[in-house]
This record gives structure tokens, C-alpha cells and sequence, in this order.
């Protein structure tokens, strides 16, 4: 009965009743003449009262209850320990929730796309207005061009090989575009070197080719102008004297009647291989 | 088309550089072959001559080399020059891998 006793007055966690019921019940039950065979039991009483006595904690209270005493001493830390690993994984939580929603917004669906603009080429706007002289000193700007299929290439007269290859191959395309499917499109060059390439030099060198190319050149800074608005790169180079030659990224841009670009073709197309892809641009886009 | 503008070109507008015409252009391109075609003939001859660029060729070929020079812009030379140059070093690459096995 005691034990009982004990044991109850621990559950209630009444440490110091619970110790003064032992230490009462200890000095009641076995008074100092005790019979022998009873001996040995109150060594365990005393002992366990003993261990429960050790577990008294510095500052007074008597946690004579191993079970709570260990959770009395570590309740000031436990706010701290479950705080941190908790803000943490909130704050994880809440990054990848960002994440999520951000990805959700930007998402378009599959099969939508850019349906709203017919433009298939992405990337920088290629184009722009541009204010250069012909070969009859007539001004020409972009307005002057709309309504017809541009075949646009940028060069200059004194190129060794490249550039009179360049303009032979569109030359050919564009002659037969003409002759077999009757597509016009109207080849534009530009000169990349305008303070050697004056007009009368623009058609003297066109002419040779194909009287209906139109040459562009103006002042430098038109130029200059126009070559950035297509992205176009130019550099002189090799300067020897009075002579140099100009680096330039050789490509041809096919753009449609409200002079929007439609298509870049690069050196690798030669003249059939060019009308095809012409002749595809324009059946696609039948804006005429 | 908006009305006639005045040349904006400082030097006389009327001068033009015939040499990069179709027939100065074609006269160029037969000397600059003939002159490759010399240097392709005589590839075990002892190249003596310096050319522009690094490229030397023997002394066989000094007259198409005049040539050559004479008919083309000198620009235009050290780029053919620059070309044939680094055709040579690609095709010797092609051909070395022969020689050198399991490399």
C-alpha cells in the first residue's frame, strides 16, 4: 500500500507531498525495531528515497520524478530547438510556393503559343525605317517599299569573291521566281561601304547583274543606322593605304509587303535552292 | 519616290572604280588562278619568293606573280593569299592522317 501510495502521489506530480508522504510513511510503517525479514525491504525504500532525493535540481525544486524531472529541465529549450528547424523548412516551403506560382503564371499551353501574332521569327525585331539614297539620287525610306516582297542583302562593290557571288545567286533565284511562278519580289542592295560606293558606282556594278536590283547608299550614319536596325555586322578591314576591305555577316533577308521580316537566308543557298524557299514564303503568307 | 537629292559625296561623283567591274574582275580571277596553278606545279621546287602573308612560292612562278599583282587590287591579293593559305593547311591536315596511325 504505500508503494501505491508513492506511486499515486507521482503521477500527480505532487513532489513535495509526495516526498513528505514518503518520508512519513517510511518512518510510520517501519519503526526502528523492525522484525529482520523486513530489512532488506526498507534498504529499497531507502534507496529508492535516496535516488529520488538525488534527482533534487539546484534551484529547489524536487523532481523526485525521474520521468517529469527530465522533461521540467529540458521545457525551457525545447521552444528554441523546434523553432528553428520549423521556421526553415517554412521558409522552404513558402520559396518553393513562390517558385511554383511563378512558373504557373508564365506557362502558356500547349498548342497555343503565339497565335496571336503571325510573326514566326523569334528573337529581336528585325527591320526599322531607314532614309538612303538610289542609285538615281533619289531618296528611298522604307515607305517607298511597301506593298512588295523584299529580297534585302547588304555588300559593297569592292568585294574579292563573296559579294559578286552573292548578288549572282539572287539575281538567278529572283529571274527565275519570275519567269516560272511570276512571283515578284524585288532585290535590294545595300551598300555596307558608302564612302567608296556612290551612286554612279552602285549602278555601274548593279547593272551587271540585273537591272532591276535597287541600290541603296547614303551617308555613313544612314547606314550605319539601317545595318543595326538589321542587325547586320560590318567592319573594315585590312586597311592598306587607300584600299581596305569590309567584313560583313552575308545574309539575305526576305522581308514581306509591310516590311516585317519573314525570313534570313545565309551564304549556304544557292540560286534554286533560294526560289524555293521564296516561292514557300510567299505561298505561305499570301499577302499581296 | 520623293525628289532628287544632291550627291552627298565629297569627291567627284562620277568616278567610278572600273576595277571592280565584271570584265576587271575576271581578268583578276585568271591571273589569280594562273598564278595558284604555278604554285600547285611546282610544290617540290624550293619556295624562295615571299609573297604576302606568309606564303612563299618559288622562284618559277615570279612571273604570274607580277601578274597577278598587276591585275588584281592589292587588297584583294592578300586576301587570296590569306584563302589559298589556309586551304593548303586544311588539305595537308586531310592528307597527313595517312602517316600518322592510331594518333
Amino acid at each position: 500500500m504505500p508503494i501505491s501510495r508513492f506511486l499515486l502521489s507521482c503521477s500527480r506530480r505532487h513532489s513535495t507531498e509526495a516526498l513528505n508522504l514518503l518520508r512519513s510513511g517510511i518512518c510510520r510503517f517501519y519503526p526502528i525495531g523492525r522484525p529482520k525479514e523486513m530489512q532488506s525491504v526498507p534498504s529499497k525504500r531507502i534507496q529508492f528515497h535516496n535516488y529520488c532525493k538525488s534527482s533534487k535540481k539546484p534551484n529547489g525544486r524536487l523532481g523526485n520524478d525521474p520521468v517529469m524531472a527530465i522533461e521540467t529541465q529540458t521545457t525551457p529549450r525545447s521552444w528554441g530547438t523546434y523553432a528553428i528547424p520549423a521556421g526553415a523548412i517554412l521558409g522552404f516551403v513558402g520559396l518553393a510556393t513562390f517558385i511554383h506560382y511563378n512558373d504557373e503564371r508564365r506557362v502558356t499551353l500547349k498548342g497555343q503559343g503565339t497565335s496571336s501574332s503571325g510573326n514566326i521569327v523569334m528573337g529581336p525585331i528585325i527591320g526599322g525605317p531607314f532614309t538612303l539614297v538610289d542609285t538615281e539620287n533619289w531618296v528611298v525610306t522604307e515607305k517607298n517599299l511597301l506593298g512588295n516582297w523584299v529580297l534585302l542583302c547588304f555588300g559593297y562593290t569592292s568585294s574579292p569573291d563573296v559579294g559578286p557571288e552573292q548578288l549572282q545567286i539572287m539575281a538567278k533565284a529572283l529571274e527565275k521566281l519570275d519567269s516560272k511562278y511570276n512571283a515578284r519580289v524585288l532585290p535590294v542592295f545595300v551598300t555596307i561601304d558608302p564612302q567608296r560606293d556612290t551612286p554612279a558606282q552602285l549602278r555601274a556594278y548593279l547593272k551587271e547583274f540585273d537591272p532591276r536590283i535597287l541600290g541603296l547608299t547614303g551617308a555613313v550614319s544612314a547606314v550605319r543606322q539601317m545595318a543595326q536596325e538589321y542587325r547586320v555586322y560590318f567592319k573594315k578591314v585590312e586597311e592598306e593605304g587607300d584600299d581596305y576591305l569590309v567584313e560583313s555577316s552575308h545574309m539575305m533577308y526576305l522581308m514581306n509587303p509591310n516590311m516585317e521580316l519573314a525570313r534570313c537566308f545565309g551564304v549556304e543557298y544557292n540560286a534554286d535552292e533560294l526560289s524555293e524557299a521564296i516561292l514557300k514564303e510567299l505561298k505561305r503568307n499570301p499577302i499581296q | 519616290m520623293a525628289q532628287p537629292q544632291e550627291a552627298y559625296a565629297t569627291r567627284n561623283p562620277n568616278n567610278i572604280r572600273t576595277d571592280v567591274l565584271a570584265e576587271a574582275r575576271q581578268a583578276c580571277y585568271k591571273a589569280r588562278d594562273a598564278f595558284y596553278a604555278c604554285v600547285e606545279k611546282e610544290t617540290d621546287k624550293k619556295p624562295t619568293e615571299i609573297a604576302s602573308v606568309g606564303l612563299l612560292y618559288p622562284s618559277d612562278c615570279k612571273a604570274s606573280r607580277a601578274e597577278f599583282e598587276k591585275l588584281c587590287r592589292a587588297s584583294w591579293v592578300n586576301h587570296f593569299d590569306r584563302q589559298y593559305c589556309k586551304n593548303r593547311r586544311v588539305q595537308r591536315l586531310l592528307d597527313d592522317k595517312e602517316s600518322r596511325r592510331g594518333v
